[in-house]
């Protein structure tokens, strides 16, 4: 039977358009079947922090620091502007001592990885962002990170991908997979059935549907977060910068008391965008695939901005979207050929970290399903450790 | 013609809404995720309909089948402390 393509990828998000990108580069014929639109998913419904001090340390923080070195040089690579801020820093200032100390004690797990972060004083993080309230305990910095726009980014990736011969295919919803035995021969969509050597499934937090499909079972749920924007101002900050909960939260969640906090994960998250806005986020709610926003939420959110920046009180907010982060159970994504499935890889789950990670994830899964055999290996993040 | 302005907030024109639609935008949304149509100050309050006008032009498709862009919160801009808080009280 003659096939449509070398490989499918199914998704046309960050993730998809990235992996077509790197399997076009590689010389393979791609086809991406994308359910509605390029970045019409979490890509387009997220900020852009491409940090280091956001991450696990590990396996995920090593990951980070490949797949961020990636960035410097992507604007060029890919033959349009994706406005990465270069080392603009990341930023997490701490409300108190408890604060500071599980801060302290992340960050010297996340330096094992060989990247600069560092903990400095209120006097210190106030010289580099002035806008900072000053009655803050201190703060963590880590100099090196950047920001992108990760709409564009994701554009940037879809179009190269196209010049290099990738064919998308937007508006077509994979229903199932053409299947003998253990081996994937392709997928049925609404359009029809397409044929391949392999299939990808880069759905986000759509994922566990699409792994269904091919009859398995993969621990990938959305998780809601929810965001503001503001009018256009002047340069107002450079960082990105968290509240210090936000790593709190992420990383140690059983030192969190109140139950409000912990339901809707809320912790700021801020950054100023090229075009001036500032993106302000955010919650981290398990609540299905609902993308409304909520009072409570944008109330919570706004508050944070303001303890952290008095001066955002006079700036006018002009709206609030919510994108799904597709968590998994150890908050690794999940990457790689699933060893049960002939033809079958898995790249999704990267939860608040796919546009970071989205660069070296296109780039490995690339490898290994061209070579066999992926120059960094994505062995700690294989779909087999769920199997 | 084409350089005829569309979104006033965000200065995009009647030639970077046609790109848009090549570039494969069958939706409001679509467009504006491609050119920042409708993201300023008005979130596109004017020129969404302008933009639903043109796809349906360019594409073929009734006007009534181009879905338009999803609703959110604000409905017109309001100022972060009136939900914020001061940060005094």
């Amino acid at each position: 039977m003659s096939k449509d393509a070398d490989i499918i990828v199914i998704g046309g998000g960050i993730i998809g358009c990235s992996a077509a990108y790197y399997l076009s580069k590689l010389g393979k014929k791609v086809l991406v079947l994308e359910r509605e639109d390029i970045t019409k998913g979490s890509a387009g419904a997220t900020d852009g922090v491409v940090g280091y001090h956001t991450k696990k340390p590990g396996h995920q923080m090593d990951l980070a620091v490949q797949s961020i070195a990636m960035f410097d040089h992507l604007s060029e690579e890919l033959g349009m502007d994706i406005e990465y801020g270069l080392r603009c820093g990341g930023m997490q200032p701490a409300e108190d001592k408890m604060q500071w100390d599980i801060l302290s004690e992340i960050v010297e797990e996340q330096k094992k990885s060989g990247v600069d972060i560092h903990m400095i004083s209120i006097e210190e993080a106030r010289q580099i962002e002035p806008q900072l309230a000053p009655d803050l305990y201190g703060a963590l910095y880590s100099p090196t990170g950047g920001k992108v726009n990760p709409i564009r980014m994701t554009m940037a990736y879809f179009r190269a991908a196209k010049r290099l011969g990738a064919v998308f295919q937007t508006e077509t919803e994979v229903t199932g997979m053409l299947m003998e035995g253990n081996r994937v021969l392709g997928v049925r969509t609404d359009k029809g059935t397409y044929r391949a050597d392999a299939v990808v499934n880069a759905c986000g937090s759509w994922a566990s549907f699409t792994a269904k499909m091919a009859g398995i079972d993969m621990p990938i749920k959305p998780r809601k977060g929810q965001l503001i924007v503001t009018e256009p101002i002047g340069p107002f900050m450079d960082c990105t910068l968290q509240c210090a909960r936000y790593n709190v939260i992420k990383f140690r969640p059983e030192v969190i008391r109140d139950p409000n906090v912990l339901k809707m994960g809320a912790s700021l998250s801020i950054e100023q965008t090229e075009s001036g806005g500032l993106i302000i986020g955010s919650t981290r709610e398990l609540v299905g695939y609902d993308r409304e926003n909520t009072l409570e939420a944008i109330e919570t959110i706004l508050k944070r901005a303001v303890r952290f920046f008095p001066a955002l009180k006079d700036v006018c907010f002009i709206r609030a979207f919510a994108g799904l982060r597709p968590y998994t159970p150890d908050g690794l994504p999940i990457i790689g050929r699933v060893d049960a499935l002939d033809g079958f890889y898995m790249a999704a789950g990267h939860e608040g970290d796919g546009i970071a990670l989205a660069p070296i994830t296109g780039k490995l899964l690339a490898e290994q399903i061209v070579y066999g055999k992926e120059s960094y290996s994505l062995e700690p993040f294989s779909p087999n450790r769920f199997m | 013609m084409e350089d005829i302005i569309i979104c006033r907030c965000q200065e995009v024109t009647r030639q970077d809404i046609l790109d848009a639609i090549a570039d494969g935008a069958t939706t409001v949304d679509g467009v504006k995720r491609r050119t920042r149509a409708g993201m300023g100050l008005c979130q596109g309050k004017t020129c969404e309909r302008l933009v639903a006008r043109m796809i349906a032009e360019q594409t073929g498709r009734p006007l009534s089948e181009i879905v338009p862009p999803k609703s959110r919160i604000p409905v017109r801009p309001v100022k972060i402390g009136i939900i914020g808080g001061e940060q005094d009280e």
